[in-house]
């Protein structure tokens, strides 16, 4: 279960025939800022030792690819891949179901109060 | 230590942990029109540059007094997520509501020792970049539509999932009597343990070039 290996990773191509700007190779410690402070948040060291950042970056990754591949699986029937599907998928864990029902709605109050505030900068642009 | 799903106080106050910042663009505009519906948060902590959107936190005013009080740190995480999540952390006042919920978050902060502010603060500012999230949402789809939404809710996923796997990993540090950071040897006994616990998607076909 070694999931450290030297620099770049290749990661197989599942039918894309993307020339992609963004990765074939992933590239090491793209989380790594994050996930220092996320794990101390969570109860590690202040300073988490590199090697374990990295382990869990990897475990991260692997772990948002698997649910992303299942999620498209639900996916596959309806042809697009939507938030339900991942909402579909941890269905049963509530901690995280509800987390994300609550970061959706927030994310949906927001956009309204966005749409509220572009209004009234219209009519005070108008009034000048 | 911080504990998101145990029967602490803290329980009672979130459901969950943190996760990363919901909106991105404008906040300066964001910040005055949520401000005004925040229901009466008498609290002139209501700091925009608060937290990153984390878990449903009545707290959001109090703890701005810690952070702005942290202000002076040297996370630099501080000003990226800042930008983004302060009128998330805005608007979670008056969605939350529960009045009660609040005053007991209240309570609790008011006692925390600085280092344990300092690490709930850390656990709700932290999150996963929205670029660096996206752009591995789409190298696995090998599509290019990914939708904000999509990039909110995995990125919450996977903060709780990274908060599964710490706490975990500290529970077999204690079994162990081991001290000191968690190493990787903690980490994979705990990711072993997830996995036996189902919280882990199996793969239905093996992994062949990593």
């Amino acid at each position: 279960m070694n999931t450290s290996s030297a620099g770049t990773t290749s990661k197989p191509r599942v039918g894309s025939s993307q020339p992609s700007d963004t990765t074939f190779k992933r590239k090491r410690g793209v989380f790594q800022k994050d996930l220092q402070h996320m794990m101390y948040g969570f109860g590690d060291d202040r300073n988490p030792l590199p090697e374990t950042v990295a382990l869990v970056e990897d475990i991260v990754v692997e772990y948002v690819t698997d649910m992303v591949h299942k999620a498209q699986e639900f996916a596959s029937k309806r042809g697009k891949l939507l938030t339900e599907d991942f909402l579909y998928l941890i269905r049963k864990d509530h901690p995280k179901l509800n987390r994300c029902t609550e970061l959706l709605s927030m994310n949906e109050e927001l956009k309204q109060a966005r749409k509220a505030f572009e209004v009234d900068e219209e009519k005070l642009a108008s009034l000048d | 230590m911080t504990n998101k799903q145990s029967k602490d106080p803290f329980e009672v106050a979130f459901e969950s942990p943190p996760d990363s910042p919901i909106s991105p663009d404008e906040n300066e505009a964001q910040a005055p029109a949520v401000a005004i519906t925040s229901d009466g948060q008498e609290d002139d902590d209501v700091n925009p540059n608060f937290l990153p959107a984390n878990p449903s936190t009545s707290t959001a005013p109090l703890i701005s007094t810690g952070v702005t009080a942290a202000a002076g740190k040297t996370k630099e995480e501080e000003e990226e997520e800042e930008e983004e999540n302060m009128d998330v952390e805005l608007s979670k006042v008056p969605s939350s509501g529960d009045p009660d919920k609040m005053a007991k978050m209240q309570a609790i902060l008011a006692q925390f020792t600085e280092e344990q502010m300092s690490r709930y603060e850390s656990f709700r500012r932290s999150g996963f970049q929205k670029s660096n999230m996206k752009r591995l949402l789409v190298s696995i789809t090998g599509s290019q539509k990914i939708s904000v939404p999509m990039t909110i809710v995995v990125s919450g996923i996977a903060k709780i999932f990274v908060g599964e796997l710490v706490e975990t990993a500290r529970v077999v540090m204690t079994e162990r009597n081991d001290l000191g950071p968690i190493r990787p040897c903690h980490v994979r006994e705990a990711y072993r343990r997830l996995k036996l616990e189902g919280k882990v998607p199996k793969r239905s076909v093996s992994r062949l070039f990593r």
